[in-house]
């Protein structure tokens, strides 16, 4: 709205600026006024800018919607080229529908000639110039629509939706999650600056009754929800409950019952980024603090997909600290997962039988030949992949890998002290499968996507071969709407045929409740462009997945093997 | 354009009756537009340039808006549902069908005759606030008229046979 009045303000002022310079520019803004007013410029004028700011809103709000980043043009660029369209218009309809308005009769013959010779070179140069400076100034000013700068914040709705609530009808202890979960990532980007915020990008802070209720009109038994620590955890011994007081009281209530996820992919503000090892001691702080503030809460994400976080925010030098070095990522690898350990260890002090779901992307790297390098690059990927879930699960890794840690400055008193720990019994591996996390490493050595290749199954089996834990299918979904109930279907045959095998899985997550913001470019600028993933739009109207997911709840829930899941009884024991 | 509004989470989910709810809309929009069209003389002009009575203007018109309604429900799609927004993006399509069909096809079709003078700034105005009240009533129109998500979870369409290929079958005697 700012960026079209002050579009529509800058088009008036370079055309007084013109006209007072004695140039013969056309005025459409005068034009405007005079259908109105013939007889007083002034009035004329007034009432013209007003109408002209107005159209220069609406066209700001299309633009927004329609056209932004739509074309790989630098902003201002993108709003010169959207300005063609309303000049365009305004060149062959509205002058000479003005010029007929003004007129004296009711009723004209008209014809293209007469129309077309209304439009002078006068015309032509003042609307196509004027029209320039709109989009110019509109494509300046509109230029990140989504996040907000780091240091503020968003506003959260404080009373509950109207639409009456009704608890989790199938609620029981022991079968088997049907999941989804609220997208919550909050990394930071231009270095530090900006605030990435799906909670608040997706709506969630106004809706949240509302997703929690079509979360239980769903039919799921658990959701991933993940507190906006940024917003919480305003420094050491503070903290702002205030925003999730109420959601959390929502979820006590009348279910589904969280997977409380911790810290997903940003720090709070006065903690900077994953490089300061301060996370490592003030992350556990914040846990335990959670842990008594919400006591009821079992399950337990403390760090989310830590492979992924470290790997965006200090090898691809998108997120946090955008560094794209491999001793900055092994440095953000420990102090995720020594922050992740802390927190375990904090919440079970207070929580002794809580649930740890870790959850992490499945990677996979094949090489596209038989050259020694690119193999050697896919087995190097294949391994590091594991590195923070090796580091909480007490794993030992590769002589390859020990040399890896040395070379950038890992003793092996720091290794061994995570390898000496005793993983909690209570632990849950979650592993993550989208349709870009297999890779082919091609001759060059970089990583392309593959698309489903080998699939979650294959994948997933080489993480469970590895930490031989209880597993869950903690996040899916589908790029392409179109294809969210196939996808969904055969991740969920993935998950029949593990259970066939004798995999004790648990639970299977569709991610995410709503569509998302920006993950088709992996949140790395904020652009607002909606990435339509959700078992919801935006509106909150379903998608066929979200009709699809309902299926398959209501086929499967009552079914004795997912009634009664074993593997979960067990654990939960 | 649909690319465009495809960015946006345009393609509406399966429980939505973009037509049925458009074509409503339209329908009930048209009541401000004539009063305008009426105030500023604009009916009398549209019935004369159109060579028809005023009855069979009027039904014309509720019977173009009525599929004009339904295009913007189902073109806009979550532009559209938009409680706060779908008002301007609603004016912005009247004004789009004023620029496309008043301002062009009305003098195409009457053999080149068009209104004028305070009838055309009737036109005009008509044409906005049928957008806006368009914009504004499909979000609420809409919303009662969607399918329940209980009824719409039992078609077989979303149900396990949604994990083949869509419409591949295997080939007889493969099984």
């Amino acid at each position: 709205m700012i960026a079209g009045v002050a579009g529509a303000a800058a088009m008036e002022v370079v055309l007084r600026g013109f006209a007072i310079a004695g140039l013969p520019v056309f005025d459409l803004v005068q034009e405007l006024g005079a259908v109105v007013f013939h007889h007083s410029h002034l009035l004329g004028w007034a009432v013209g800018l007003g109408a002209h700011a107005f159209v220069g809103v609406m066209w700001a709000l299309f633009y927004a919607y329609f056209f932004w980043s739509r074309l790989d043009l630098t902003p201002p660029l993108q709003g010169l080229a959207f300005a063609a369209v309303p000049a365009v218009l305004a060149l062959f309809i509205v002058h000479p529908q003005m010029t007929l308005m003004q007129m004296d009769q009711d009723m004209i013959r008209v014809s293209a000639p007469m129309l077309l010779g209304t439009i002078g070179v006068r015309e032509v140069s003042g609307i196509l110039l004027s029209h320039a400076v709109y989009g110019l100034v509109l494509g300046s000013l509109y230029i990140r629509p989504v996040g907000y700068k780091v240091g503020s914040r968003p506003s959260v709705a404080r009373k509950k939706s109207v639409r009456p609530r009704r608890p989790v009808e199938r609620r029981r202890d022991g079968g088997f999650m049907f999941a989804t979960g609220i997208e919550c990532s909050y990394p930071t980007i231009d270095n530090g600056r900006w605030r990435r915020d799906e909670l608040e990008s997706c709506g969630h802070y106004k809706h949240w009754a509302e997703d929690f209720e079509l979360a239980r009109e769903i039919g799921v038994t658990h959701i991933r929800y993940g507190p906006p620590l940024h917003l919480v955890f305003q420094g050491a011994g503070q903290y702002d409950w205030s925003i999730i007081d109420e959601p959390m009281a929502d979820l006590k209530e009348c279910g589904p019952e969280p997977i409380v996820d911790l810290c997903h992919f940003g720090a709070p503000d006065w903690l900077g980024n994953f490089q300061n090892e301060d996370v490592a001691k003030a992350l556990p702080e914040y846990a335990a603090a959670f842990a008594e503030r919400y006591p009821w809460v079992r399950f337990y994400t403390p760090v989310n997909e830590m492979y992924v976080c470290a790997r965006k925010s200090a090898l691809d030098g998108e997120w946090n600290e955008q560094r794209r070095d491999e001793s900055a990522f092994v440095n953000a690898v420990f102090n995720l997962a020594s922050a992740s350990v802390g927190m375990t260890d904090a919440i079970l002090e207070r929580r002794p039988d809580a649930i740890f779901v870790n959850s992490e992307s499945s990677e996979f790297s094949q090489p596209c030949c038989p050259d020694p390098d690119v193999k050697s690059a896919a087995e190097f990927e294949n391994e590091r992949r594991f590195l923070p879930l090796d580091l909480i699960y007490a794993h030992e890794v590769s002589d390859r890998m020990r040399g890896y840690l040395r070379e950038h400055d890992v003793t092996d008193d720091a290794f061994d002290r995570f390898c000496n720990r005793k993983v909690p019994r209570r632990s849950i591996l979650g592993v993550d499968y989208y349709e870009w996390t297999e890779h082919l490493i091609d001759r060059e050595g970089h990583p392309r996507s593959l698309g489903e290749l080998f699939g979650w199954y294959t994948i997933a089996m080489q993480y469970y071969d590895r930490y031989k834990l209880t597993m869950m299918h903690t996040e899916t979904n589908q790029t392409d709407a179109s294809e969210g109930s196939r996808w969904l279907w055969r991740q969920w045959h993935n998950i029949q045929l593990a259970r066939q095998n004798g995999v004790p899985l648990v639970g299977f997550t569709w991610y995410s409740l709503t569509d998302q913001i920006d993950w088709n470019i992996g949140l790395r600028e904020a652009l607002g462009v909606v990435f339509p993933v959700g078992l919801f739009d935006l509106n909150r109207d379903p998608r066929e997945v979200g009709l699809s997911y309902k299926h398959l709840i209501n086929m499967y829930c009552d079914q004795p093997d997912y009634r009664e899941c074993k593997a979960l009884k067990e654990l939960m024991r | 354009m649909a690319s465009f509004l495809s960015v946006h989470g345009y393609a509406p989910g399966p429980t939505q009756r973009p037509f049925l709810a458009g074509a409503i809309s339209g329908v009930i929009a048209t009541a401000p537009a004539i009063t305008i069209l009426r105030a500023f003389g604009s009916l009398r002009v549209e019935a004369l340039v159109l060579h028809l009575s005023i009855w069979a203007t009027l039904g014309a018109g509720w019977a173009a808006m009525a599929i004009a309604g339904a295009i913007y429900a189902r073109l806009f799609g979550r532009a559209a549902n938009n409680v706060h927004g779908g008002w301007i993006f609603g004016m912005g399509f009247g004004f789009a069908l004023w620029a496309a069909g008043a301002a062009m096809v009305l003098p195409l079709i009457s053999g080149g005759q068009a209104p004028a003078g305070a009838a055309a700034i009737g036109v005009v105005l008509s044409m906005l606030a049928w957008g806006t009240t368009l914009g504004v009533l499909v979000p609420f129109v809409h919303r009662p008229l969607h399918e329940r998500l209980e009824t719409a979870s039992r078609s077989s369409s979303v149900g396990p046979n949604a994990a083949t290929q869509k419409g591949e079958n295997l080939p007889k005697g493969r099984m």
